[in-house]
């Protein structure tokens, strides 16, 4: 139980005056000359067990009705999640509060949403808490910033949620830092979320260094979670994990896949209304889901005359979590992926070119372009999805332009000169090269994601048939993605803030390994790193909610939800132009995995904190916490009137007073 | 004389005995006087009284034969009347610790020294032998009953010197002066009868098998049958025993009912042994309630067995 007069209970010592008086009564006896001795000790030898339980409880009924008094003046809050008697007012609240959008799902037994429901509790609770300061940090913008009170809690349940994840230990690693630099006195910190374990990232590496830092605080700070993790069965997300333009026989085609998820709970086949909206038409499919998963692939969509630019939106009903009932998609004719190639030996990257100007599908154009390393300065960075790189790294302004290249979100790859050695560049250098005569195979690679990911049908790139006969070690920090046998890396990605770079630890020719004689992994590998790097050139993007930030000024919602400030467009979806731009954003694909933090997990988190958690619960719940003065008061009452009753002389038993007296 | 004997005793009030005295000290029971008197007796004698017819025998005298029963039936009878005697009336004083007690006012032993002096007055004048006995752990005053009026100073003396000492052994010594006192007299006892009621039931049956006319006056502290103390309360035994402290809201429940569990065998036990018996409360009137007890027993007078 909490007070918001905890010092009240300072008088708590008060209740035991009944039982200070008692002993005092005790010693204040009279002595008084009697004659009836017979009949008192004849009392004396009759049985004294409830004679003596009355008295034990006139005690106990006393100190109570003064404790519930007590306890009543201190003014104690229902709800006990403030964290017991210490509560009083804080010096600073920081308010952590997740807008992912899994926070659009409705709460459990409510029509409103876990972020309205959450945020009417904290406002209620928190008014009736009081602070010296009240901070917000909310995953849109992840800063702090001071709100006057509690109830513009209110008005930020009007932002409604948004498209993004909510990165936990980043926030509160933002409020760890506010903290220092405040120098604040006694924190609480409240965190609202419904403990998905894509936001709180508890493998991320992140919390040990967070909790030590807590802990490291002189000054008291005590965690509070208000979690909903619970959520309506019978949910169905859609996806659009693809979108191209086709030349069919009608004209021009949009082929777009998409992808419908469900609960896991839900067994048995239903049908899902699907429904396309392009350019204000619309279509809809019914698609059986027998499965969690279900894909529609390339469903064919015929465009007007000229229409090669655009966007739709797919959609189904709403469901309990209405932010993964639509998706927003773009299209335009894609790109010219081109690629340029700067080598000192010509024979090592012979197949790269050669798989680099082949284009996967029809629709694609694909140009590959050899200039000699003098000619580095003159190319048309702007335009290029692809640089390779093969002899010593490069040097000076060669260097800079390659490193604004990436920055940009450009991807390069890096093959070793016949030499070897040469200077350093972004962290990493050439060592010397080894050889072995029946080569070495691969022994593992990342299958998961990245350059040697599986197939979109699941299948494994033929990885392990490779061979490698001379490999050039590298000297730096990679991320390795493919290691030969004996723990050397063949293929790494060298840590970037934007872009690619990947390292190749050895050639394609034919002497160094069999990658262009077993050409699929080469071409899969260039292709992808093609698309990557192409993937910025278009003019129209499909990027994640807090991905990417829109430069520039100018963006105009084409669809979306209403009223959302263009501050937050990046992070709220919606189909948004500028110029010749034109952007869908969307929830990330970790926003569709339902996994949540179990309480272990929690604890594990906040191990060594203080920390309490409690569940936002249902209708019967619409507040967090409830002054509860009156019950006591009651109570007090109730006892007062027990004690009367407890201390009311009995009649006489036997003869009654007035037949004493014949 | 005795004028100036009443104005002395502080325990007797002239006007109350002037109220008393038209009121009589009847015996319920037949006395055996040693002179005439107003009680009846349990031998035939001289009064107007008729008592019963008899068959003559020889040596009766002839005066006494009913000639008018002659004429009616041819057969002789004599006619025999009541005979009219003194009392002697022996007042039992209890003089134990106990009867120093007293919450407001009057105590029990002052109480107690107003009836049995008022009685022994009432007794005298109308020209019966007086006796005291005061009593405690035993006999500790014992004038016996007479009629000489000179007598009443003695007693007034003996009632004016008692005090309350000692404890309280009334069953043993109403036993004691059920076997002292001659058969048939009015015996009156005057205590707080703080003893257990069955063994009191056998003391009362002696006197009773002895013939003699029991009368109890059963004096009571008003503040004994209320029991009303606030504070924590060490009582302390006026016969001496050990003191004990109570709490008196604790005990006070218990202890009504131990007080009534004995009033009530009391008065079973007065009511079987056929005591006159008189539940006094000491802030009564004592006029009051010898003015009752007078015209009780007249009203049961006559009785003869």
């Amino acid at each position: 139980m909490s007070f918001l007069q905890p010092g009240m209970l300072l008088a708590l010592p008060l209740a035991l005056l009944p039982v200070l008086i008692h002993l005092i009564n005790q010693r204040r006896y009279q002595n008084v000359p009697w004659a009836a001795m017979m009949f008192l000790r004849a009392a004396t030898r009759m049985s004294r067990g409830w004679a003596r339980i009355r008295q034990w409880l006139i005690l106990a009924v006393r100190v109570g009705a003064l404790v519930a008094l007590v306890i009543a003046v201190a003014r104690p809050l229902a709800g006990g999640w403030l964290g017991g008697v210490g509560g009083g007012r804080a010096d600073t609240t920081i308010l952590v509060v997740d807008r992912s959008a899994s926070m659009g799902a409705r709460s459990v037994g409510s029509g409103a949403t876990k972020l309205e429901r959450g945020l009417a509790q904290l406002a209620g609770a928190l008014e009736a808490v009081g602070s010296g300061r009240w901070v917000l940090i909310e995953s849109g913008t992840g800063r702090p910033r001071e709100l006057e009170s509690p109830a513009a809690l209110r008005g930020l349940a009007a932002l409604g949620v948004t498209a993004g994840t909510a990165d936990l230990p980043g926030m509160l690693e933002a409020a760890r830092s506010y903290l220092v630099e405040n120098r604040v006195g006694r924190a609480e910190i409240w965190i609202l979320s419904d403990l998905r374990a894509a936001d709180w990232d508890g493998e991320g590496g992140r919390w040990p260094a967070l909790r030590d830092g807590f802990l490291s605080f002189p000054q008291s700070v005590r965690f509070h979670v208000l979690a909903d993790p619970e959520t309506e069965p019978g949910n169905v997300g859609v996806r659009v994990s693809g979108v191209r333009l086709r030349e069919g026989g009608e004209g021009v085609e949009l082929l777009v896949t998409v992808v419908l998820t469900r609960d896991e709970r839900e067994a048995g086949p239903r049908m899902v209304p699907v429904r396309f909206e392009l350019d204000g038409v619309r279509s809809e499919l019914s698609v059986e889901m027998s499965g969690s998963r279900q894909e529609l692939r390339d469903h064919r969509i015929v465009l007007g005359q000229g229409a090669k630019r655009g966007w739709g939106r797919v959609s189904i009903p709403s469901d309990g979590e209405p932010s993964d009932d639509e998706f927003y998609f773009v299209y335009d004719e894609p790109a010219v992926r081109r690629t340029a190639v700067v080598a000192e030996d010509p024979r090592a990257v012979e197949a790269i070119e050669l798989a680099a100007g082949i284009a996967p599908e029809g629709g694609l154009r694909c140009e590959v372009e050899r200039v000699g390393r003098e000619q580095v300065g003159a190319l048309d960075w702007e335009s290029l999805g692809l640089l390779v790189w093969q002899g010593e790294l490069p040097e000076g302004e060669d260097a800079e332009r390659i490193r604004g290249y990436l920055g940009r979100g450009g991807v390069a790859l890096f093959l070793p000169p016949r030499g070897g050695g040469g200077p350093e560049f972004m962290g990493f250098k050439w060592g010397a090269w080894r050889a072995e005569a029946e080569g070495w195979a691969v022994e593992s690679w990342r299958s998961d994601h990245d350059l040697l990911a599986r197939t979109s049908g699941g299948a494994p790139l033929p990885v392990g048939t490779l061979r490698v006969r001379r490999v050039c070690e590298v000297e730096g920090e990679l991320t390795p993605l493919a290691m030969l046998a004996g723990g050397v890396p063949l293929l790494g990605r060298v840590s970037t803030e934007g872009g690619g770079a990947y390292v190749l630890g050895t050639t394609v020719a034919a002497g160094d390994s069999s990658l262009a004689v077993d050409g699929v992994v080469l071409y899969v590998m260039v292709h992808r790193a093609l698309a990557a790097g192409a993937a910025v050139l278009g003019r129209t993007r499909m990027v994640d909610a807090g991905a990417e930030s829109m430069e520039g000024s100018g963006w105009v919602r084409l669809a979306g939800r209403e009223g959302s400030v263009s501050s937050e467009y990046p992070i709220q979806a919606g189909v948004y132009e500028q110029a010749e731009r034109l952007w869908a954003v969307n929830r990330r694909a970790v926003e569709d995995e339902p996994a949540i933090l179990d309480g272990e997990q929690l604890g594990g988190l906040f191990r060594g904190l203080r920390w309490i958690r409690v569940d936002a619960g249902g209708e019967d719940r619409p507040a967090l916490i409830e002054e509860i003065w009156r019950a006591f008061l009651v109570a007090m009452l109730v006892l007062l009137v027990g004690e009367a009753a407890l201390c009311l002389p009995k009649r006489a038993v036997g003869v009654g007073r007035g037949e004493l007296v014949s | 004389m005795q004028r100036a004997e009443r104005r002395l005793r502080r325990f007797l009030e002239e006007r109350v005995l002037a109220r008393l005295s038209g009121l009589t000290l009847a015996a319920r029971r037949p006395m055996l006087g040693t002179v005439a008197g107003i009680h009846p007796s349990p031998h035939r004698g001289s009064s107007v009284e008729f008592a019963e017819y008899r068959k003559y025998v020889e040596g009766d005298d002839l005066r006494r034969l009913d000639w008018r029963a002659y004429g009616r039936s041819d057969r002789f009878y004599v006619k025999e009347f009541e005979s009219d005697t003194n009392l002697r009336c022996c007042l039992v004083v209890d003089t134990s610790g106990s009867m120093g007690y007293g919450s407001k006012g009057v105590t029990k032993i002052e109480y107690a020294r107003r009836l049995a002096g008022t009685l022994a007055y009432l007794a005298a004048q109308q020209g019966d032998a007086v006796g005291l006995a005061c009593v405690a752990d035993g006999v500790v005053t014992n004038i016996p009953p007479r009629r000489n009026p000179a007598h009443l100073t003695a007693i007034f003396d003996a009632l004016e010197a008692i005090e309350p000492k000692g404890t309280t052994r009334l069953v043993p010594i109403l036993h004691e002066l059920a076997e002292t006192i001659r058969q048939r007299a009015l015996v009156v006892i005057v205590s707080d009868l703080f003893a257990e009621p069955e063994p009191l039931r056998g003391a009362f049956q002696h006197l009773r098998f002895r013939k003699h006319d029991v009368a109890a006056f059963h004096l009571l502290d008003r503040q004994e049958l209320r029991f009303e103390f606030r504070r924590p309360v060490r009582f302390v035994d006026l016969e001496g025993g050990p003191a004990l402290l109570a709490e008196p809201n604790e005990i006070a429940e218990r202890y009504h009912k131990a007080l009534g569990a004995y009033l009530e065998g009391l008065t079973r036990v007065v009511r079987e042994s056929a005591v006159d018996y008189q539940r006094v409360v000491t802030d009564q009137e004592y006029e009051q309630v010898l003015s009752r007890f007078l015209v009780g027993r007249m009203k049961a007078r006559g009785v003869r067995r």
